[in-house]
């Protein structure tokens, strides 16, 4: 039987899911125990976790089975599958859109003044993905559309929360 | 009567107030939000949550609720045009609504979608108006016990509903989520959990930027990921047909109605499992069968009156048990908290007028729904002009900017981002959402309720097993798992065909 694409990734997610519940296990073992304040020990903090930790490890440990039942350890993993999926168009749309986003998130957000990393990282969102789909540079009255949602977003967004909610945004 | 009453004052409140223009443009805008492929129902009560934050508790959930009901409904119309649900509650709808556009009845499509969500959500309405008083009566009859089994039902029926195909990964999901629940203080002794020194960890993980990651930020990956979407074109075709048509089908609207609001009712399941619900059901008792599928009237009406019959279905146990019918519903219970509200079995004690304020708002919102749906038809289609590379990077600052204003803290904005990644990476690998966010909400209960219990009878087992309602929650959900499971579905079935092969040899002779 030929594993499907979705058996050899629950084989792989199962594995991850199985070392995560022994590690949650493990962590909640270690919790503090609160001897010295003499509490109920049905009250202990590690309790509840504890045997979440022991259910996920067990549900990680079932799908483990059902996925090497399943043949979905014949990773075949080779360096043309590697290749090929580096470049499907997807996983390229979705790399440069994690890529946008997170830098927004992580670097401009904070950094510069809010309106213009906002501005910045929709223009430049807009554009770098239309330009994917294109295979091209966009032309330039949807550059120019770009720019405008860009700069309404940037000082609409900074207007709203800024005056209106009193919130103090970082940058 | 004393309930009517309430719910008249209420109305007559927000009639002779400005909540009526609150009423238009929320709904209006949660139309749009509904509408627009990527921009969940969910995503929409969060972002919006986030805005109203500031806001008196009435005019903030009055908004909320009607976001909430225009998403729902707004997602029809994406179903409909694009072959693409606006929101997962609109799956359902575009089987039969996408044919009949292609056939340029696109009109026709809108209307019954239109006439049943309204139907729907005056039924559901009625229910909870009727089912949330007595079901909070009841509820005060809960001690620890009850609610830790509540907790472990919830999470395993929305586990086992939302992922249908394969339960164990639904099941997987909300426990991720209830352990997801028990990093930072905990309730009882305010030891820090998995905080490993970090201030922010040990302030726990908002449900907010949790939720805004999930259905935001991964919405925008799984959206940018897949290929870009195209509107049906031509005639649009009469709207007022529809209408009269959709009358034929009175009988197939209430029974969608009366279901949607049960799975709405029904922990975590909410109004995907509303739409889907009705819809088997309208098929396995119609007399078209064969229509299902390719333009079915009969299977778009049902499809729309379940989904939005199970917003204030959901609304129920969010009410009385502070447990959410579905993820927008658990939205909303955030929000309320917030705002100074205790949802539960006290509320009807607390705040009684609360209830028939809600019965209010959802009224207000599904007749503003029918307005705006049935005149804005051909303006609402400019919106699906709107294309995903210069609609996503707004949302996304929404995202980072609302996951920021709830405390102002940057760590929420972190939380986003995981949560985004988490989310996106959790469904590629066919992971349901919804058991994770309400594991989220429904940790807190869990742990609480354990080691209470545990305390209570010296850790003795036998209440957890013993008293009638924990012997129900426990039996359904053993049930749940039994059923889930091939190799009990195969003795079942065995022992079935056993008992009728020995009936029939009885009956031969």
């Amino acid at each position: 039987m030929t594993p499907s694409r979705m058996d050899r990734l629950d084989f792989v997610s199962s594995i991850v899911l199985t070392m995560f519940g022994a590690a949650v296990l493990i962590e909640s073992l270690r919790l503090p125990r609160l001897d010295h304040l003499n509490v109920n020990p049905y009250t202990v903090p590690g309790i509840v976790p504890a045997l979440l930790g022991i259910i996920l490890c067990a549900c990680g440990v079932a799908m483990l089975i059902r996925s090497i039942l399943r043949g979905g350890w014949r990773l075949n993993l080779t360096s043309n599958s590697v290749r090929d999926f580096a470049k499907a168009a997807a996983v390229r749309r979705t790399a440069l859109v994690l890529v946008l986003t997170l830098g927004y998130a992580l670097g401009l957000f904070g950094w510069l003044p809010f309106w213009l990393a906002t501005m910045l990282f929709v223009f430049v969102f807009i554009v770098a993905t239309e330009g994917m789909a294109l295979g091209r540079l966009p032309r330039l009255p949807n550059i120019a559309i770009a720019l405008a949602i860009a700069a309404v977003t940037g000082a609409g967004v900074a207007f709203v929360f800024e005056r209106l909610f009193f919130v103090r945004l970082p940058g | 009567m004393a309930g009517l009453e309430s719910f008249l004052s209420a109305i007559a409140g927000f009639v002779t107030s400005f909540a009526i223009v609150d009423v238009l443009w929320a709904t209006l805008l949660g139309i749009v939000v509904g509408m627009l492929p990527g921009l969940t129902a969910t995503l929409g009560v969060a972002l919006m949550t986030t805005l109203t934050f500031q806001m008196e508790a009435d005019r903030a959930i009055l908004i909320l609720i009607c976001m909430y009901v225009g998403a729902i409904y707004g997602g029809s119309r994406s179903a409909i045009l694009l072959n693409i649900p606006g929101t997962p509650a609109n799956a359902a709808t575009s089987l039969d609504g996408y044919p009949l556009a292609r056939s340029g009845q696109a009109g026709r499509a809108m209307a019954i979608a239109t006439t049943g969500s309204f139907v729907g959500g005056l039924i559901g309405m009625l229910a909870l108006a009727v089912v949330a008083p007595a079901l909070a009566e009841f509820a005060l009859s809960f001690g620890a016990f009850e609610f830790f089994w509540l907790a472990v039902f919830g999470v395993l029926i929305a586990g086992q509903l939302t992922a249908l195909d394969d339960p164990l990964k639904g099941w997987i999901a909300g426990f991720l989520g209830l352990f997801v629940a028990m990093i930072g203080q905990e309730g009882i002794h305010a030891v820090p959990r998995f905080a490993y020194g970090s201030t922010d960890l040990a302030g726990g993980i908002g449900l907010l930027p949790a939720m805004v990651g999930a259905f935001g930020f991964a919405e925008i990956l799984t959206v940018m990921r897949n290929q870009s979407y195209e509107v049906v074109r031509g005639k649009v075709g009469s709207i007022w047909s529809g209408i009269r048509q959709a009358a034929r089908y009175r009988f197939t609207a209430i029974r969608s109605g009366l279901i949607g609001t049960f799975m709405g009712l029904v922990p975590g399941v909410g109004e995907d499992m509303g739409a889907w619900a009705s819809y088997a059901a309208a098929r396995q008792s119609s007399r078209e069968k064969d229509k299902f599928g390719k333009g079915s009237v009969e299977g778009l009406m049902a499809a729309e009156t379940g989904n939005n019959a199970a917003v204030p279905g959901a609304l129920i146990p969010v009410l009385t048990l502070a447990v959410p019918g579905s993820a927008p519903a658990a939205v909303l219970l955030a929000a309320m908290i917030i705002h100074g509200i205790r949802p539960g079995p006290l509320i009807m004690i607390e705040f009684p007028d609360f209830v028939f304020s809600v019965v209010a708002m959802v009224f207000l919102a599904t007749c503003a729904m029918l307005v705006i749906g049935l005149l804005m038809t051909k303006p609402l289609l400019l919106v699906l002009r709107v294309t995903r590379e210069r609609l996503m990077p707004v949302i996304f600052v929404l995202c980072t900017v609302g996951a920021f204003a709830i405390a102002s803290r940057t760590f929420d904005v972190w939380v986003m981002l995981v949560f985004g990644v988490l989310g996106f990476i959790l469904r590629e690998l066919k992971y349901p959402m919804a058991p994770l966010i309400l594991g989220i909400v429904l940790g807190d209960i869990l742990d609480k309720s354990l080691r209470r219990g545990l305390v209570l009878t010296d850790g003795d087992l036998t209440p957890f097993f013993s008293r009638p309602i924990s012997i129900v929650l426990f039996g359904s959900a053993l049930l749940f798992i039994l059923v889930s499971m091939p190799s009990s579905r195969r003795l079942f079935a065995r022992l079935l065909g056993k008992r009728a092969a020995q009936n029939g040899s009885e009956d031969m002779s």
